[in-house]
């Protein structure tokens, strides 16, 4: 009994120690954590922000509000704009991120749209909005931490026309939770729309499909100004709304 | 003594025409091609061909890049050329669409090195593309506008064999087109520290009477070269200009 005591103790301890311990991730050859693969989120914050916001809530200032609503009804990325960040990062598309030391890049499927970072100090640009900002990062322990300004204010965090304004500030946190899995997080800084910085955070999820690889997304406008995405990989097998997709190899498809 | 010296002269100075430049290596040990690079293409993004200075063309050019100045057209395709020069209104780089293989690569862009793929950034419509080293081949489903790269290692020089293009890239603003039988292999040779020797082989049956090459230097880029987003979507409304562009080209001004 005593034994048996002991030994529920000892597996005791051992649990919550290991609960209590980091995820160790595997290194670059520079020892920093290796974030690279593909990735993707499972989630519809596309649509709608508010759904990985803290609280489901965004603090929005009363005039900010208002001007929202008075604002443009027409998505940006419906005549095929970069979607800026964090939207990029929630989007369902996949993206894939390469490490060379003192560089982080990002490829996205989206439109092909890329992010080149390094993980450098310096200042941000002066002057100068680019629409998926200017990033600048630095590793805190075994985070990735991506200041991202100059984002201007013609970009939108979702379909649900929530907005922000030129003076968006967004300070991103990637972090190796496990095998497949990245937790992000992202602090949004906007004291001309935001009452306070508010925080969204969300699991990004390796694709983990054989043989899977990243495809030319493009975006085109028709002639009346309407987004046109041709197909350009085959419809996942079974419900697309199922996590994880799995689409047909190559072999499948040209059968 | 003296005919010692000769030899050794001799020696030495053969030694130095045959012996090819060795780039360092990365960390992974693959020859070292990494960083940003800015073509010298010869006002290729304007034609490919060599071509008079004007607003539309830009500079003069009097090689362009194409090997023996001349594109082996078929008929049919020659008489197309003719047509598209006169309405530059179709070029799709002028709305925004990907340049293609090799157009992308008369701008400047960046190359990083993993053992498994090479990932190259081009700075210009934000394009990027992965070209995987692993031996893997072409997909069978897929059709793109920068096609889909797979590469290997001859020595020093990085191969890239490049299919699955579409039939809409051109290879500049002159009318200069393929079809989706588009076959491209390009080779990237380091000359010396800062140069990279672009070459590329094209191969297209249903458009051109034999397989034709160009070829241009790559310079590294200054160490204070900022890479900057490229953002073009079109909403530009410049069909207009682009009409009024056509005057800047004969329509007889290619020879066959």
């Amino acid at each position: 009994m005593g034994i048996r005591a002991a030994a529920a103790g000892v597996c005791l301890t051992i649990m919550l120690a290991s609960a209590e311990t980091p995820y160790a991730p595997p290194r670059t050859s520079d020892g920093k954590p290796d974030l690279q693969g593909i990735w993707e989120t499972r989630n519809a914050a596309a649509f709608d922000v508010s759904e990985i916001a803290e609280g489901h809530d965004i603090p929005y200032l009363p005039a900010a509000l208002e001007k929202e609503q008075k604002g443009s009804r027409v998505d940006p990325m419906a005549h095929c704009a970069m979607p800026g960040v964090p939207r990029i990062n929630y989007l369902p598309f996949p993206f894939q991120i390469v490490q060379r030391p003192g560089l982080v890049i990002i490829l996205y499927e989206y439109l092909h749209n890329q992010r080149l970072i390094q993980t450098m100090p310096r200042e941000h640009l002066d002057g100068i909005d680019l629409w998926m900002g200017d990033s600048v990062a630095h590793w805190e322990g075994d985070t990735l931490v991506v200041d991202v300004a100059d984002l201007g204010d013609k970009t939108w965090l979702d379909s649900a026309r929530h907005t922000h304004s030129d003076a968006l500030h967004v300070i991103e946190r990637y972090t190796r939770t496990g095998a497949d899995t990245i937790r992000y997080e992202a602090t949004l800084e906007d004291p001309k729309t935001y009452s306070k910085p508010w925080k969204i955070s969300m699991t990004l999820h390796r694709n983990t499909q054989p043989g899977f690889e990243l495809r030319e997304q493009e975006c085109t406008e028709g002639d009346n100004g309407r987004a046109i995405q041709p197909q350009y990989r085959p419809a996942p097998k079974g419900d697309p709304l199922e996590f994880p997709r799995t689409y047909p190899s190559s072999a499948e498809v040209s059968k | 003594m003296k005919i010692a010296f000769l030899i050794c002269l001799a020696v030495l100075s053969c030694w130095g025409q045959t012996s090819a430049y060795v780039p360092p290596k990365t960390s992974d040990g693959l020859p070292d091609l990494e960083g940003m690079w800015q073509p010298r293409a010869n006002g290729a993004a304007y034609s490919i061909l060599p071509h008079p200075g004007g607003f539309f063309l830009g500079a003069e050019s009097k090689e362009g890049i194409v090997e023996g100045g001349i594109l082996p057209y078929q008929p049919w395709a020659a008489a197309k050329v003719k047509e598209l020069t006169q309405h530059m209104e179709f070029d799709p780089t002028g709305h925004c669409h990907y340049e293609g293989i090799p157009h992308a690569m008369y701008f400047g862009f960046q190359i990083v090195e993993t053992p498994k793929y090479i990932a190259v950034m081009h700075e210009n419509m934000h394009a990027w593309r992965i070209i995987y080293m692993d031996g893997s081949p072409h997909p069978k489903d897929y059709s793109a506008w920068m096609g889909d790269s797979r590469g290997h290692w001859e020595g020093s020089t990085l191969v890239v064999d490049v299919a699955n293009n579409n039939d809409k890239s051109v290879f500049d603003m002159a009318g200069h087109f393929h079809s989706d039988a588009l076959h491209v292999v390009e080779r990237f040779t380091p000359v010396d520290k800062d140069t990279i020797r672009y070459e590329a082989t094209l191969d297209d049956p249903k458009v051109f009477t034999r397989s034709w090459k160009l070829g241009f230097p790559l310079k590294r880029a200054r160490k204070d070269y900022l890479f900057l987003e490229s953002g073009c979507f079109e909403d530009e409304r410049d069909q207009e200009h682009l009409v009024n562009g056509k005057a800047a080209l004969p329509a007889d001004h290619y020879k066959q």
